[in-house]
C-alpha cells in the first residue's frame, strides 16, 4: 500500500507534467480481503489490491478528466497529455470554482492496524463459529466477512496535499431452515475487526429463524412498528441527499416550500429527533475532507426536530453569500445541481436510552422489523420510498412479540416516519443491505403503510 | 502503455497475443507447483470514457448555464483462480508483471487452502473444450477513437432541443462509451482473447411547478448496446429530446391515476426491468440453491419447478450472450465456455436455469450455460445472468389491437422505480411514462403510477405480446449481486406485451 510519502512523489510528479495552469490529483489504493460463505460451506474468497490516480486539469474554465491504474512514467505522462487534450476541446464550465489553497486537515481516527492487515486466519475462524452454530440447530448458513483497508491522497497546483488511511470490516449472516421455511439475519459493521461477535450474530440470527417458522399472513394497512436500529438506518440514511440547498431553492426536495423559499429553522419532526454527521465519531469511518476538499467539520441538520442547516458546495454557496459546508456534494465543477449533496457521509440519527426490548414493551399493538430490502425512491421531492420486510416480521401485542407475520411491502418517506416517531432507542452502527453505513436507533413510529403481503421467505 | 502493446494484435487475427500467454503462463506453471488442480487467469484492461452536459438557469438571472463534464477512466490488471484441495481461492493485483503473476497466484493458493478447511464437498466443474481464439464485438468504428468534439457538439445539439421548451427547468444528455480487453487462460487450455464495446447513451428533461411543489423529469434512454460508433446515429438522441421536452411539460400537471385492477401495456424499454427482476434473476442457479442467501436472496424457482407452469403460453424465454448488439454478448465467458443459447421457459413451462461450470452437476446438467462473468479483473467470477429476453408473439398481434383490447388501462412507457423481494414473489415497478387507455383508445398522460404483483401470478396474466417487428432490446448496465457486490451490464429483449388485471396502485 502507498505511504504517504509515496503519495507526495507521486502526486507531485503528475502535478509537474500537467502545463496547464490548474491540476488536481486525486490517488486512492485499497486492500480487501473477504470470505463469502453459503449452505454451510465457503463459496468464494478473496484477497485483491486495487490503485487509481485521478487527474483533473482546466485552463481557462475547460476541465479534462483521467484516470489510470498504471503508473509508470509512460503511462502518467500520456494520462495527463490526454486529461489536456480532453479540456482543450470541453466547454467552459461556468459553475467551475477556483482551486482551493493549502489546507489542515483534522484527524479522524478511523485507522486499525490490526483490522487493515487482518487475512484468511483471523477471518475464517468467524465463518467457522457461525456454521458450526448453526449445524448445530440443523440450520444452513450464508453470510459475508470482510476487511478493507483504503489509502486516499489528494494535491492540486494551488499547494494543497491530503493523505488518509482508514480501515474497516463487517460481518453478517443469513440462517435459514434447512427446507428453506424461516430465515433470520444478524449483521455488524466494526471499525475494529477484533470486535465483531460472530458467536453473538449467530446466535441472533438462529433465535430469529427459530422464531419467525410459519408466519402468519397479515391484511395490508397502515401499522404501528418498531424498527430496529438497521431497518431505521435503512430508511434515515436517505434523507441526507435533501439537504442540498440548491436542489431546496430549485423547489426539488422536502425542504422546499410552496411558492418558494425553503424550511430551514421551521420545527417539522418531534423534539427527540437530532440527525447530523459527525466525522470525528470513532464508531464509523470518515474523510478528513470535504467533496470540495475542504477540512471537515460536524453539522447538524436536524436539531430536535428543526430543520437546522441546508448543505451548499462551494458553488452554491458563492452564488447565495454562505459559507460551504460539509455534504454540500462537492466535484469541482462547482454544483452539481442534480439534486443531491446531502450529509451522506458520517451520519448520526441520535440514540435515547431505552433498549429495543424497552420500546417492544411499549407497544400494545405493532410490528417488529428486522431490516429492509430493495429500496427504492418513488418520489424524489417528498422521498417516498418502497421496500420489503426481511428475515423476520412479528406481531407485537401488549408489549410481547406474538406471531411471526409474513413479509410485507412498505411505502412511506422517511420524512414521514420521523415525523410519525413517537420514541427512540439506543443509536448503533449500522449497515443495511444496501450498502448504506449510518449510526441509527431503533425507534417506534405510526401509521407505517405496508399496502402488500409477500410471499418471500 | 504496456497494456496498450499488451493487447494489440493484427487486424483480424484470430489467435491471442504472445505476450499475454507468455504472462499468463507464469500463473498456470505456479499453481501447478503448489498442485493446484485448477487455475485461471485473466489479464484485463477497462476503459471508460464518459461525456455530459447539464443545462440548468443560472442563480438570480435565469440564463440556460451548460456544465459539461468529460472524463475517462482506465484500469489494468489480472486476477488468478485456482483449486486446491477442492475450493476455490482468487487473488488479484494491478501491476501485471511475471514476478506479480506468480506472487498473486501464491495468495490464491493460501486463500483455497484456508477455505478448503471448512468446504463440506470438493467442487466439480463441467467439462470445457480447449479454445484458442480472439473473439471482437462487430464494429465499424471503435467509439473511442472518435474525436471528443464530436460527442460534445452531439450532446450540445440534444441539450439544446431539450431546452427549447421554456417550461422545461432543466436538462442533460450523456455518451458512456467503455470498452473491455481481456484475456484468459485456464490449465485446462484455453487461451482467449476478447474486445468488448458497449455504448450507453441518455437524456432527460425536468420540469418544476413551485406553487405546487411539484417536480418531474422525462427521459429517454436509448438502447444500450455493444457495439461500435456508428450505432449513435440509429439512437436519434435529437428526435427523442424534442419528444420529452414535451411529455415532461404534459407530465407535470398530468392528473393522478385512480387506482385499482388495470389492464397493463408495458413498452418494451419498460418491461425489460419487469422481465430482469421477475424472470432473469429468479433463474439463476445459484440464488435457487442458496448461494446468494445473505443478500441477493433466493428464488421462488427451484430446482423442483422444472417442467412446471410459471407463465403463460404467450412467455418465452431464451438466455443467451450471441444476439447481436446485446449488452451480454461476447464470445466467452469467465470460465472460457463459449457463448451459447438456451430455453429458460418455453411457452410457460420452466425448463432450465443459467449456470457455470461448477453448478452445472448440482441440476445433473452435463454442460454450463456460459454465465460465469466478473466486472474486473479486480472481481471473483461467479453467476450472473446472460441476455434474457421474452420471444415475440405472432406477427398478427399489434400495438393498435392490443390497445383495442383494453377497456381500462395504463401504457407504461421507460424505467421508473423497481422493488422486489429476496425470493422474487412481490414486486412494485414505476416508470417513466404513463397514458390511460380506455374503451379501446390511448388518451392523455396521467401521473404517480405504480403497479404491484406477484411474479407468478403476473406472467400467468400475460396474454399478448407484439409480433417480431416490435421487438427490440434495451439494456440494463447496473445489475447487481454478490457480496462485495459486483455490477453486470445486459439486454433484455421483448416488444410490447400486455397483462390482465394487475393492481395499480397511487404514489405520491
Amino acid at each position: 500500500m502507498i505511504t504517504r510519502d509515496e503519495a507526495q512523489k507521486l502526486a507531485q510528479k503528475v502535478l509537474g507534467l500537467a502545463t496547464f495552469p490548474e491540476c488536481q490529483v486525486t490517488i486512492t489504493s485499497s486492500e480487501q480481503a473477504y470470505t463469502r460463505f453459503a449452505n454451510n460451506g465457503v463459496t468464494t474468497a478473496s484477497f485483491n489490491l486495487r490503485h487509481n490516480l485521478s487527474i483533473v486539469v482546466t485552463r481557462d474554465g475547460r476541465s479534462g478528466s483521467m484516470a489510470v491504474n498504471d503508473f509508470d512514467d509512460a503511462s502518467l505522462k500520456s494520462a495527463v497529455k490526454l486529461a489536456e487534450e480532453l479540456a482543450a476541446i470541453a466547454p467552459p464550465n461556468p459553475e467551475r470554482m477556483a482551486p482551493v489553497g493549502k489546507q489542515e486537515f483534522p484527524a479522524t481516527n478511523d485507522l486499525d492496524e490490526r483490522t487493515a492487515a487482518a487475512r484468511a486466519p483471523e477471518m475464517i475462524p468467524h465463518v467457522k463459529t457461525i456454521i458450526d452454530a448453526a449445524l448445530a440447530a440443523k440450520m444452513v448458513a450464508a453470510g459475508l466477512i470482510e476487511r478493507s483497508l483504503r489509502v486516499t491522497s489528494i494535491a492540486n497546483k494551488a499547494g494543497l496535499f491530503g493523505f488518509h488511511r482508514s480501515s474497516d470490516s463487517q460481518l453478517t449472516t443469513t440462517i435459514r431452515m434447512a427446507d428453506g421455511s424461516s430465515s433470520g439475519w444478524a449483521g455488524q459493521p466494526s471499525m475494529k475487526l477484533s470486535e465483531l461477535d460472530s458467536k453473538g450474530l449467530a446466535a441472533i440470527a438462529i433465535e430469529k429463524c427459530s422464531k419467525w417458522k410459519n408466519p402468519q399472513r397479515l391484511e395490508p394497512g397502515k401499522y404501528t412498528v418498531v424498527l430496529e436500529p438497521t431497518a431505521t438506518g435503512d430508511l434515515v440514511r436517505l434523507m441526507s441527499q435533501a439537504f442540498s440547498a440548491r436542489a431546496t431553492e430549485e423547489g426539488r426536495t422536502f425542504l422546499s416550500k410552496r411558492g418558494g423559499g425553503n424550511r430551514l429553522g421551521e420545527k417539522m419532526f418531534p423534539e427527540f429527533v437530532t440527525l447530523r454527521m459527525d466525522p470525528f465519531d470513532a464508531r464509523q469511518p470518515s474523510s478528513p475532507w470535504t467533496g470540495d476538499w475542504l477540512p471537515t467539520r460536524t453539522m447538524s441538520w436536524i436539531e430536535k426536530g428543526v430543520i437546522a442547516n441546508l448543505a451548499y458546495d462551494r458553488y452554491w454557496a458563492s452564488k447565495t453569500g454562505k459559507e460551504a459546508t460539509p455534504g454540500g456534494g462537492g466535484g469541482f465543477g462547482g454544483g452539481r445541481g442534480g439534486g443531491g449533496g446531502g450529509g451522506a457521509a458520517s451520519l448520526i440519527m441520535e440514540g435515547g436510552k431505552d433498549s429495543l426490548a424497552d420500546l417492544i414493551a411499549g407497544v400494545e399493538k405493532g410490528l417488529l422489523v428486522t431490516h429492509l430490502w430493495y429500496i427504492r425512491g418513488v418520489n424524489p421531492q417528498t422521498l417516498q420510498q418502497t421496500g420489503l420486510t426481511r428475515d423476520g416480521l412479528f406481531m407485537i401485542e401488549n408489549g410481547k412479540i406474538t406471531t411471526p407475520v409474513m413479509n410485507m411491502r412498505f411505502l412511506e418517506s422517511p420524512v414521514r416516519l420521523l415525523q410519525n416517531c413517537v420514541r427512540i432507542g439506543q443509536a448503533q452502527r449500522v449497515r443495511g443491505l444496501e450498502g448504506g453505513m449510518m449510526i441509527a436507533p431503533s425507534i417506534v413510529a405510526t401509521d407505517f403503510p405496508l399496502p402488500s403481503v409477500s410471499d418471500a421467505v | 502503455m504496456v497494456a496498450e502493446k499488451m493487447f494489440g494484435a493484427p487486424k483480424d487475427s484470430k489467435a491471442p497475443n504472445p505476450e499475454l500467454e507468455k504472462l499468463a503462463a507464469n500463473a498456470l506453471r505456479e499453481a501447478k507447483k503448489f498442485k493446484a488442480s485448477y487455475c485461471d487467469i485473466r489479464i484485463v484492461r477497462l476503459r471508460d470514457q464518459r461525456v455530459s452536459l447539464r443545462v440548468s438557469p443560472e442563480r438570480g438571472t435565469g440564463k440556460s448555464l451548460a456544465v459539461p463534464g468529460v472524463a475517462e477512466d482506465s484500469s489494468f490488471g489480472f486476477g488468478v483462480r485456482v483449486i486446491v484441495n477442492g475450493a476455490w481461492g482468487f487473488a488479484a493485483s494491478p501491476i501485471v508483471t511475471a514476478a506479480e503473476i506468480a506472487r498473486i497466484t501464491g495468495e490464491a493458493v493460501i486463500i483455497a487452502k484456508a477455505n478448503a478447511t471448512i468446504q463440506p464437498k470438493p467442487l466439480q466443474l463441467a467439462p470445457v473444450k480447449a479454445y484458442r481464439d480472439r473473439w471482437v464485438t462487430p464494429h465499424d468504428k471503435d467509439p473511442l477513437d472518435v474525436p471528443m468534439a464530436e460527442k460534445i457538439e452531439l450532446l450540445r445539439k440534444v441539450t439544446a432541443e431539450v431546452k427549447k421548451n421554456a417550461k422545461v427547468f432543466s436538462g442533460s444528455a450523456s455518451l458512456n462509451l467503455r470498452s473491455e480487453d481481456k484475456y484468459f487462460a485456464s490449465s485446462e487450455g484455453s487461451s482467449i482473447q476478447q474486445y468488448i464495446l458497449q455504448i450507453y447513451g441518455n437524456v432527460d428533461a425536468t420540469a418544476v411547478d413551485r406553487e405546487n411543489n411539484i417536480s418531474r423529469s422525462r427521459s429517454y434512454v436509448p438502447t444500450q448496446a455493444s457495439a461500435g460508433w456508428e450505432y449513435v446515429p440509429e439512437m436519434n438522441l435529437e428526435e427523442n429530446a424534442q419528444r420529452i421536452r414535451e411529455e415532461v411539460v404534459e407530465h407535470l400537471s398530468a392528473p393522478a391515476v385512480k387506482p385499482g385492477k388495470k389492464d397493463l401495456l408495458l413498452m418494451p424499454n419498460h418491461l425489460m426491468l419487469t422481465i430482469h427482476e421477475s424472470v432473469a434473476h429468479p433463474t439463476e442457479l445459484d440464488r435457487a440453491l442458496g448461494y446468494e442467501a445473505n443478500y441477493a436472496g433466493t428464488s421462488y424457482i427451484t430446482p423442483a419447478t422444472i417442467g412446471k407452469r410459471i407463465a403463460s403460453e404467450q412467455c418465452t424465454f431464451i438466455g443467451e450472450r450471441t444476439s447481436p448488439r446485446a449488452l451480454g454478448t461476447c464470445g466467452y465467458d469467465d470460465d472460457g465456455v463459449k457463448s451459447t443459447s438456451f430455453t429458460i421457459i418455453d411457452k410457460g413451462i420452466f425448463k432450465t436455469f443459467q449456470t457455470t461450470r461448477d453448478q452445472a452437476h448440482l441440476i445433473g446438467e452435463k454442460e454450463s450455460h456460459g454465465c460465469s462473468q466478473a466486472d474486473s479483473w479486480a472481481t471473483v467470477p461467479f453467476q450472473r445472468m446472460p441476455n434474457v429476453s421474452l420471444s415475440p408473439g405472432s406477427r398478427e398481434t399489434t400495438l393498435e389491437n392490443m390497445i383495442a383490447g383494453i377497456d381500462d388501462g395504463v401504457l407504461i412507457d421507460g424505467r421508473g422505480s423497481y422493488s422486489i423481494d429476496q425470493q422474487r414473489y412481490n414486486f412494485q415497478f414505476g416508470g417513466d411514462a404513463f397514458w390511460e387507455i380506455k374503451g379501446g383508445k390511448k388518451r392523455g398522460m396521467i401521473s404517480r403510477v405504480s403497479y404491484q404483483a406477484r411474479t407468478p401470478d403476473f406472467w400467468q396474466a400475460c396474454d399478448a405480446t407484439a409480433g417480431p417487428s416490435y421487438w427490440g432490446q434495451y439494456g440494463t448496465t447496473g445489475d447487481a449481486k454478490g457480496e462485495p457486490t459486483q455490477i453486470n451490464s445486459i439486454s433484455h429483449g421483448c416488444s410490447p406485451t400486455r397483462f390482465r388485471k394487475i393492481d395499480v396502485i397511487l404514489t405520491d
